[in-house]
């Protein structure tokens, strides 16, 4: 999950492994934005962004998680997995009464798009937009979109952080799609009722 | 028109549901379903429009999720160095508590313990318990006391305003228990202290006069004649004792000589030692030459390490020595147990209990000696301890011994265990660092013993010197299982690493221990190393924070990859 070109740490991790500061250092200032960025993106408001990367952070340093990473595999891909563990926990801890409203949306049963609609009414919005539509979101739809158009985490991976089945994954993020258009404010508009 | 008949065409095809479109964009579908779906879009232009479109969807999240619109915060800037005061603060508060507890174990439990102990007779003869809690050694812990209370109420302080400050959050009930228990230490009353000190090149206290409380004097003559209503702390080249000292004598001199009377114990580091005068309870020296002269009279019991030790007074109980030779002329009120040399007893010897003489050739007993019993002699063998039978047994045990210890310091604690495995791996830094802590902390506290106020401080230090010195072992052996076995991923897997790492360390060892100076280095390379490698990983745990400057370069998250539609990847 590395950017292009991008390489591993591998130094800075094994030293700071052992606890080495410059180390700790140079992890902070090469993933702390992307990391506060994902967490922007999953949690409601920028203060709780902010206190999820430092806590990411500091958790990662005073429990020494990095003993845990496994080498072999890309670090900013297991970086993401712990800042979305962190903030579904954050998430699940202060369930609101609208995630509880999402809930019981989560049983209506889902109408098909039109396909022309939908293409037009994604040419016309702009990412501004889609921002704040995210916003709008239920906790889990959100969670669920960011990590896997954010950090391009794996189904796997995403049905690990939620805790649901691996097979009910494509449905939460059909779903949290659905949520976003309606408040984007086209659903009504894009669901032109089942071309199938 | 082309488009036209699409459409018609694609009225009579049945259309994919959207979950399956996504899914194939997602690349989640198996090779067969993946390969239908591509055939579909290839004729049906909805489903080919929805396609495109759920694409354009994860592209348009990607992008307005990467997108930065936001700088970063100055407050995540500011993280580094807040994590550093933190952390600090968590250290020093951890480091005031442990020294408060200790201040407390002993003030409430130790101490009263000693005194019944002594009360009952018990104590004297055990060099730990005179080396530790007893008498004057005791002394030095009076400004570490007043310290400690410093300390304590820093730490309430502190306590107190963070608590108020927010941010204590979990922390806090530690908090108010911390306080509690601080601030009951403070109501302990603080023992009175007067002492007084005296430089120069020659110092002493006058015939005339009487000193009330304790004395510290540093000189390279030093001479007491009057009298001390406390302990004296004598520093100095040629040292005399000849007035009256009502509490201990500590003395680190080249020469001391006690012709007065002392009514508590003799500490002392000399070269050459003489006793004249009455000493009321215990005498404990490390010294070249010592002689109780035949006026002198010690109440308690002799524990030395000694070169030549000659008897000719009277002594109340036992005599501990490690040394050469003795000489015996005068009384023991006790036994004897002695590992040296030579043991020569004389006529006008008396001895009260046995006498256990461990030497090269059996003690030489006067017929007129007084004794108990006859001399229980027993030689010292000196035949290599490979050829020993009971060696191999004792390896064992204690490689059995060494696992176990192992394994409970592993499961007490675990991250701390895996740190210092982690920063064993690193082979320069810890072997450097080992060699630095092994010569090191020994000399530090030796110096701070000599400095007396320093004491505790030294003890502690050698204390964990000692302890380094015993997990070094544990730490390489684990080592040595992690290259046969590979990186270990739970504490379980750690602790079977160890216990097969150090059953091997100290097979090789074992084997080459007969080789001396190999196996002398490489006795020291192994401590050294494990050592250094816990000094690291403390070392680290004490710099926890993050370095570096304010805030880095802005680094942009890192992009997915483009979602292009097909089967799931192999």
């Amino acid at each position: 999950m590395s950017a292009p070109g991008k390489t591993e740490p591998t130094e800075a991790i094994a030293r700071a492994r052992t606890g080495d500061a410059d180390a700790w250092g140079a992890l902070y200032r090469e993933y702390a934005a992307a990391i506060f960025r994902f967490c922007r993106r999953a949690l409601p408001t920028r203060e709780d962004a902010e206190d999820a990367t430092m806590d990411i952070f500091a958790k990662l340093m005073r429990d020494n998680k990095l003993l845990q990473y496994d080498q072999s595999r890309s670090f900013s891909a297991w970086l993401y997995r712990v800042a979305a563990n962190h903030c579904w926990d954050v998430l699940r801890r202060r369930k609101t009464r609208q995630d509880k409203e999402t809930d019981d949306l989560e049983n209506v049963p889902l109408e098909h798009p039109d396909p022309n609609q939908l293409d037009k009414l994604i040419e016309q919005r702009t990412s501004e937009e889609v921002r704040r539509a995210l916003d709008k979101l239920g906790a889990r739809a959100r969670m669920a979109l960011v990590m896997r158009y954010y950090s391009d985490m794996s189904y796997d991976e995403i049905a690990d952080a939620l805790g649901v089945r691996r097979a009910f994954v494509g449905v939460v993020l059909l779903r949290a799609r659905h949520e976003l258009r309606q408040a984007l404010g086209q659903s009504g508009a894009l669901a032109a009722g089942g071309t199938s | 028109m082309k488009e036209a008949d699409n459409l018609s065409g694609d009225a009579a095809m049945q259309h994919l549901d959207e979950m399956t479109c996504l899914m194939y964009i997602e690349r989640q579908l198996d090779r067969a379903r993946a390969q239908e779906v591509s055939a579909h879009t290839q004729d049906c232009t909805v489903c080919r429009t929805l396609l495109r479109a759920l694409e354009r969807e994860s592209r348009l999240l990607t992008r307005a999720m990467v997108e930065e619109e936001e700088a970063l915060p100055a407050r995540l800037a500011q993280f580094q160095e807040r994590a550093r005061k933190s952390m600090q603060w968590i250290w020093t508060v951890a480091f005031g508590l442990a020294a408060t507890g200790v201040y407390a174990l002993y003030a409430w439990y130790v101490e009263p313990l000693q005194r019944e102990l002594e009360k009952a007779g018990f104590g004297g003869s055990n060099l730990l318990s005179l080396l530790i809690f007893q008498g004057a050694f005791w002394k030095g812990w009076q400004p570490m006391i007043t310290l400690l209370e410093v300390l304590a109420l820093v730490i309430v302080a502190g306590f107190t305003l963070a608590f108020f400050r927010r941010r204590v959050r979990r922390g806090s009930a530690l908090a108010v228990v911390l306080a509690g228990f601080c601030g009951a230490l403070l109501l302990q009353p603080a023992p009175a202290l007067a002492s007084e000190m005296r430089k120069g090149e020659s110092v002493g206290v006058s015939r005339d006069e009487t000193i009330r409380g304790d004395i510290f004097l540093f000189g390279d003559r030093v001479r007491v004649d009057g009298s001390v209503d406390g302990d004296v702390f004598l520093f100095g080249n040629d040292a005399i004792v000849n007035g009256h000292v009502k509490g201990d004598i500590i003395a680190f001199a080249k020469f001391l000589q006690v012709n007065g009377d002392v009514d508590g114990n003799i500490r002392a580091f000399t070269n050459t030692m003489t006793i004249r005068g009455a000493v009321a309870r215990n005498v404990l020296t490390f010294v070249d030459i010592l002689n109780l002269e035949s006026a002198a009279k010690v109440g308690g019991s002799l524990t030395i390490f000694v070169e030549n030790l000659t008897l000719e007074g009277t002594l109340g109980r036992d005599v501990l020595m490690f040394g050469k030779h003795f000489t015996l002329s005068g009384k023991v009120g006790g036994g004897i147990r002695m590992k040296g040399d030579e043991l020569t007893i004389n006529s006008n010897a008396e001895v009260d209990g046995p006498i256990r003489f461990e030497g090269n050739k059996e003690a030489e007993v006067a017929t007129g000696a007084n004794l108990a019993s006859p001399v229980e002699f027993h030689k010292l063998e000196h035949k290599p301890r490979y050829m020993q039978g009971h060696y191999y047994v004792w390896r064992v045990i204690w490689t059995a011994a060494f696992v176990l210890f192992g394994v409970v310091l592993f499961l007490l604690m675990p991250k701390f265990a895996a740190e210092t495995v982690a920063a064993a791996e690193l082979f320069g830094a810890p072997i450097g660092l080992g060699v630095l802590i092994f010569f090191g902390v020994p000399l530090a506290a030796i110096i701070a013993c000599i400095t007396v106020v320093g004491i505790p401080l030294g003890i502690f230090a050698a204390g964990f010197w000692l302890l380094m010195l015993c997990t070094a072992e544990i730490v390489v052996g684990t080592v040595v299982g992690i290259w046969i076995l590979g990186k270990a991923h739970d504490t379980a897997g750690l602790i079977g690493r160890m216990a097969l790492g150090l059953v091997l360390v100290r097979l090789v060892y074992t084997g080459l221990e007969q080789m001396h100076v190999i196996g002398l280095l490489t006795g020291l390379g192994i401590l050294m190393w494990g050592m250094g490698a816990i000094s690291l990983a403390l070392y680290r745990r004490l710099q926890p924070a993050i370095a570096g400057g304010a805030s880095g370069p802005y680094t942009p998250p890192l992009p997915p990859n483009t979602t292009v539609g097909g089967m799931q990847p192999a």
